[in-house]
């Protein structure tokens, strides 16, 4: 959202003292119906969450669909198939319904949400972040610097003005309360927040760095520039002259490579650094509280492993979160910094509420139990009961024209194993997915037949997919029995490959199940097609070598630059109706202590081959230091409402030793072209190492 | 004025040429006053009103429910010296009130302008506004006909009002609406599916390969 800031930069001086003190008296006047509307949002924000804490299932558990997805309380079989929440697909007993006027209804967590969005006016922003988004024409560094765009969701135009120097010269408020809500947080944390300027957030060292090396950040630079550019227009500003004082290193030189870039933002910054900022830190924050109710959290960690299984997408996403602590999770405008276990407990379960309701309008085909669907084939913790697999099934393919469609008609089985050999009991349904997708816009599922073990379905799943894109694609059929309060069976599977598949004329044809190939649980993470990605790396060397300090970690011993320019993405998977993506690449640099490494691209809408051409720039790194560190770069849907979707990643290192990712010691996995890519990138420096990587359809590290 | 004692906080916005009553207009909304003076507006200014409002929409979840909405009346100064500052303010507005002096021809031939700076700088680019023609009270002056007036409204699919701020006719019948339709946008927001806010509904997916959407992205 560009704009946000484009406008504080509104050249004001045209105004007379009056007619500025006059507009500053209505944007006083603003800013406290602002503020009484702040402090409605955030209660009604708690209130959501007590209802969000009221027994919901939650992700980290598994649940059968014949309990209620609110109160957990058992329903009866009847109702199973029409208890249903439209938005969100638990199945609820009726005492946690709300009851729509038309006669449908939502359950009590929807319905409040949905009647959050609308109090709170985030019907509003989330529009206007969209469509300021889109606005074309963005400068590299800047967006690269640029904090957050959902922080500013909330900001308004007389907001942003309050703050501004130009007419506000007093700037009365914000500085000491910022200054005090730091110090109270952090004593080192001066040094980020307080700063307030764009440079520093996004700074380019970790936060570390910049702790114990104050003398050679950009960040002070920034800061100091910022500073002493407010002073000269804020003679009163009371808190200039100490600030100044405690935070200006000693004699710090700016360093030269970046000099002109840093002018670039101080410029920026030297009228917005207030106006961008105070309003997040300023604790009660509406933006932060509101992002958080819609976004999962960052901090849902350490879940137990099994429960990332049980959800068929969701292992790639959720396997992040494991091994990588929290920065996976992230989204934006989340990482401000969190505390609190019971936020955590919270998003926990709201992720796991928004995840089902993803499934809800993809396919129309999709079968009502997606409670019991979520265990999954791809489940890697083998949550299924296997059976000696059994049986044939017959079926035939055809791809039709006028609907752009694949066609896959699931004739019958016959011979099948039983799902519950101990009471030679079967019910069986079959399951398709067209990989490589895996998620549940590709699952389709037949009826279940009930105690049969030669069921008949004569029903036909449909994919919407052009002609073009089935060559690369197989369909993967499987067999199931559905274990009604027990565990689902696997019965058998067959997997079709399209690619010399006649699909003009569709023939039946009956095969014989297999057991799981060894390919459903994919032996690593390339294993499965998930696009590419077109990325370039240059380690730019410091003009003057400053004094070796051969150091680890902790110590920056240059002043070097590493440019991570992300050209494009190739064949990534569409995850929005249409066959679409909006995606962005984020990075992180390892070892890192704070998310400062982290950097993002903007998104690109509706495409699957999207252009990014935005450089990731990470600052006072010594060439020797990328030999132990790991860059990592993944790829996200970005879902506006819910959590962002991960679509594939790489990380690019030497593929030697370990790194420190968090508080976990982890070894880079970097493999083939991450390798090397990352190698001749260091063996030339000064010049751009580019190549097209496959990406991994997960980050979980390998055993 | 300012507790937190309502259930919406909907934010309007008056834009027009400089002279056409938009302070008048709003000042006769919230205090139901008349003041003939013309002092031009500084760059910008609000006025607050709480109403109550009943859905009407009959799908809607409100339905039958009444609310308490506030209301923040963004008046903008007319004259093009403001400018830069005023179109600044159009993104943070739910719904406008673009507003034209009856007696004035060149008013009305401005509102044109007027609609592409909405278009291009409110929240989306079909954002909910109300046409309204002032000073209806001085017949004898009149230099805009309904009929022109009328028309050009429906060209953008909007309402169209003639008011008087000077006898308070059709001002809260224009403001009203107006609220009506954001309020029904807000709805339509909230009603579809929140798995994929971003494209909208389906028929967004048809429109999936162009470049810029028309509806808005909700």
């Amino acid at each position: 959202m560009p704009e946000a800031s484009d406008m504080i930069n509104l050249n004001l001086a045209f105004l007379s003292d009056s007619e500025r003190e006059m507009i500053l008296e209505v944007l006083q006047r603003d800013e406290e119906l602002r503020q009484a509307e702040d402090l409605r949002v955030k209660s009604m924000k708690t209130e959501l969450l007590e209802v969000r804490k009221k027994g919901a299932k939650r992700g980290s558990g598994k649940y059968s669909e014949h309990s209620c997805g609110r109160c957990q309380e058992s329903l009866s079989r009847l109702t199973v198939f029409s208890s249903q929440c439209k938005i969100c697909n638990h199945h609820l007993c009726r005492n946690c319904r709300i009851a729509l006027p038309e006669g449908s209804w939502l359950c009590s967590v929807c319905s409040k949400e949905t009647d959050l969005k609308k109090r709170t006016g985030d019907w509003f922003y989330d529009q206007r972040v969209n469509r300021f988004s889109m606005t074309p024409g963005h400068d590299l560094v800047r967006v690269s610097l640029k904090k957050r765009p959902m922080a500013k969701k909330r900001e308004t135009t007389g907001e942003v003005l309050l703050r501004n120097t130009e007419i506000n010269p007093d700037l009365p408020t914000p500085m000491p309360r910022v200054r005090q809500k730091n110090q109270e947080t952090d004593n080192n944390g001066h040094v980020k927040e307080n700063s307030g300027s764009i440079a520093s957030r996004e700074s380019c060292e970790s936060k570390e760095d910049v702790w114990s090396k104050p003398a050679r950040s950009d960040t002070e630079s920034a800061e100091n520039n910022s500073i002493s550019s407010r002073k000269t227009d804020t003679e009163s500003d009371p808190v200039t002259p100490e600030q100044q004082r405690k935070e200006s290193p000693p004699g710090s030189p700016v360093s030269s490579l970046t000099a002109p870039i840093q002018a670039d933002i101080v410029m920026v910054d030297s009228t917005n650094s207030e106006t961008n900022h105070s309003p997040e830190i300023i604790s009660p924050s509406p933006d932060m509280d509101v992002d958080r109710l819609f976004k999962k959290s960052i901090k849902r960690a350490q879940k137990p492993p099994e429960s990332v299984s049980t959800l068929d997408l969701r292992d790639e996403c959720d396997t992040p979160a494991v091994s990588m602590g929290d920065r996976s999770r992230s989204v934006p405008g989340l990482d401000i910094q969190e505390d609190g276990e019971e936020e955590e407990d919270i998003d926990s379960l709201v992720s796991f509420h928004k995840r089902s309701m993803a499934s809800s309008s993809y396919s129309l085909h999709s079968s009502k139990s997606t409670l019991g669907s979520m265990m999954s084939i791809y489940s890697e913790a083998g949550d299924f009961d296997s059976v000696e697999v059994s049986g044939d099934l017959i079926f035939s393919m055809s791809y039709n024209e006028p609907t752009q469609s694949l066609h896959v008609f699931i004739k019958l089985c016959h011979g099948l194993a039983y799902g519950d050999s101990s009471r030679q009991l079967s019910h069986p349904y079959v399951k398709c997915y067209l990989l490589p997708d895996k998620s549940r816009q590709s699952k389709r599922k037949t009826s279940i037949k009930r105690n049969t073990i030669d069921p008949v379905y004569n029903e036909t799943l449909k994919y919407s997919i052009s002609r073009s894109q089935l060559f690369t694609r197989s369909m993967l059929i499987s067999v199931w029995h559905h274990g009604r309060l027990s565990r689902n069976a696997f019965l058998g599977e067959v997997e079709i490959p399209l690619d010399t598949r006649d699909l003009d004329s569709p023939h039946e044809e009956c095969v014989a199940l297999v057991a799981k190939s060894a390919s459903a649980a994919p032996a690593s993470a390339f294993a499965q097609y998930k696009g590419e990605l077109v990325i370039s790396l240059k380690y730019v060397t410091p003009e003057k070598p400053t004094s070796e300090k051969k150091g680890k970690k902790a110590d920056i011993g240059g002043s070097g630059e590493l440019h991570v320019l992300i050209k494009e993405a190739k064949n990534l998977m569409a995850m929005k109706p249409g066959g679409t993506s909006d995606s962005f690449i984020k990075g992180y640099l390892f070892p890192t202590k704070a998310k400062n490494t982290k950097r993002k691209t903007p998104v690109v809408k509706k495409s699957l081959n999207p252009h990014y051409d935005h450089t990731f720039l990470y600052k006072d790194l010594a060439l020797e230091q990328l030999q132990e560190m790991c860059l990592e770069l993944t790829v996200w849907d970005r879902e506006a409402m819910t959590s962002n979707e991960f679509l594939g990643g790489l990380r690019l290192s030497t593929g030697k030793g370990t790194v420190k990712i968090g508080k976990a010691e982890v070894e880079m996995d970097s493999l083939g072209e991450e390798v090397s890519l990352w190698e001749k990138m260091m063996k030339y420096p000064d010049s751009w190492a580019e190549g097209t990587l496959p990406l991994r359809s997960t980050m979980v590290k390998g055993k | 004025m300012t507790d937190g004692d309502y259930d919406y906080l909907i934010k309007l916005l008056a834009l027009g040429d400089s002279g056409v009553g938009k302070t008048t207009f709003l000042y006769r909304y919230t205090d139901n006053k008349f003041n003939p003076k013309f002092i031009t507006t500084v760059g910008i200014d609000f006025r607050e009103k709480r109403v109550v409002y009943t859905a009407s929409n009959p799908n809607a979840t409100t339905t039958g429910k009444t609310f308490k909405v506030h209301l923040q009346l963004w008046d903008t100064a007319g004259q093009e010296r403001f400018r830069s500052l005023t179109t600044a303010f159009f993104r943070d507005a739910m719904g406008f009130l673009l507003m034209f002096d009856l007696t004035s021809q060149q008013s009305f031939l401005n509102v044109r302008n007027w609609m592409s700076q909405l278009q291009a700088n409110a929240y989306c680019e079909n954002p909910d506004i109300v046409l309204i023609g002032n000073k209806a009270d001085l017949a004898d002056q009149r230099e805009v006909q309904e009929k022109q007036a009328k028309e050009l409204a429906d060209k953008y699919g909007i309402p169209y009002f003639e008011t008087s701020a000077a006898t308070g006719a059709e001002v809260d019948k224009a403001v009203i609406t107006l609220l009506d339709l954001v309020m029904k946008r807000m709805e339509q927001c909230v009603d579809k599916p929140p798995a994929d806010p971003a494209n909208g509904n389906g028929a967004t997916k048809l429109t999936a390969e162009q470049p810029n959407e028309k509806k808005c992205a909700c």
